[in-house]
């Protein structure tokens, strides 16, 4: 029995311990020229969609929730956004080529047609992100008719 | 206690683990730029040789070949495959050189690039996805074809073809090097549907 309860507390004082190592914050607190948002201006209805259920790992700046300071669940975020960031910043839309960028709106449309974003592990925590049917559609769509009508302005 | 020791040595050996992986990477270049300045012959040889053939030095054959093997996997729904032949396209356009184009080819090349490259690697690293590699060989299409009005057609006949109920019936295109219309987009459910819209002699 003593040599199970060390262990236990082996555990815990590893789980304090990594509570110091912390990753950086994802908050530059700043909107670039280059966001998809100035560059676009999207309807409002879009926005909020964008905003609740993407910004979080697709942008400069993300809303952290509580649990965000509890690792390892800090590190698991952190990773996402990196990952998330590097397929898709929309703080930075701007700097993609035209070319990319209408790549990248159709990605965005079929990625949610595939169900495969927002992440569902992201839905479970946050209920904005679980898109109903409409909201979907018009992600969808509105995504498609942007990559349309730059991909004719060339 | 010993335990205890034992866990916080293996977590800081971790943490320091992670660190030292990074610093690596500057030590060989030091190695490489020793080897250049021992043998400053050579260097002039290569140098000179690049300048006498700026052209042909892009890969465009070995891109085309790629994305026909690509085409043909997913004409054959084999998603496998065409994951194998993402892979081959990418490691591709890794090796371009772009100092030895024309400065018009750099600038289309530059456009291309990124967006190519990505659509290959999603291609690549989702084996087993036939739905979202389709996705990405549209986009890949578009990219394919204007290397080719660009780059040429890599010494072979090459065909522009469409089918118009591909791409959840909004069209789309593909490049072909037969004749015969053998459809990447719906497979083998539907695997004569399209047109020859462009020839590339």
């Amino acid at each position: 029995m003593l040599r199970f309860e060390k262990i236990i507390l082996a555990l815990v004082l590893i789980f304090v311990a990594i509570q110091f190592i912390q990753p950086a914050y994802n908050r530059s607190g700043q909107v670039l020229p280059a966001d998809f948002l100035t560059l676009y201006k999207p309807p409002e209805n879009v926005t909020a969609i964008l905003q609740n259920a993407c910004y979080d790992c697709h942008s400069n700046n993300t809303v952290y929730p509580w649990y965000s300071k509890i690792q390892p669940m800090a590190w698991m975020m952190g990773k996402h956004i990196s990952e998330g960031k590097e397929e898709l910043n929309f703080s930075d839309f701007g700097s993609y080529t035209s070319r990319r960028q209408i790549s990248k709106l159709k990605s965005i449309a079929n990625q949610v047609k595939d169900e495969e974003m927002p992440l569902t592990s992201y839905k479970w925590m946050h209920k904005k992100a679980n898109l109903s049917k409409e909201e979907k559609a018009l992600i969808i769509d509105w995504m498609q008719h942007k990559a349309d009508s730059l991909s004719t302005d060339n | 206690m010993k335990i205890i020791a034992i866990c916080v040595v293996i977590l800081g050996a971790s943490l320091a683990a992670c660190n030292s992986n990074k610093q690596q990477a500057p030590a060989a270049v030091t190695i490489e730029n020793k080897k250049d300045t021992v043998s400053p012959g050579n260097d002039l040889k290569s140098s000179a040789s690049a300048t006498i053939k700026p052209v042909s030095t892009f890969p465009q054959k070995e891109i085309l070949n790629g994305y026909l093997q690509l085409k043909n996997a997913l004409a054959n729904d084999n998603s496998k495959e065409a994951a194998t032949a993402g892979n081959a396209i990418v490691s591709v356009l890794a090796k371009v050189d772009t100092l030895s184009l024309s400065q018009s080819q750099q600038k289309v090349y530059a456009d291309l690039q990124d967006d190519a490259r990505e659509h290959a690697e999603h291609i690549g690293a989702n084996p087993g996805k036939l739905d979202h590699q389709r996705e990405h060989f549209e986009m890949l299409s578009k990219d394919v074809n204007d290397l080719i009005k660009n780059f040429g057609n890599g010494g072979q006949t090459l065909y522009r073809d469409f089918c118009p109920m591909a791409n959840d019936g909004k069209g789309a295109s593909w490049i072909s090097e037969v004749k015969e219309i053998k459809n990447p987009y719906m497979g083998k459910k539907m695997a004569t549907c399209g047109s020859v819209k462009e020839t590339f002699k």
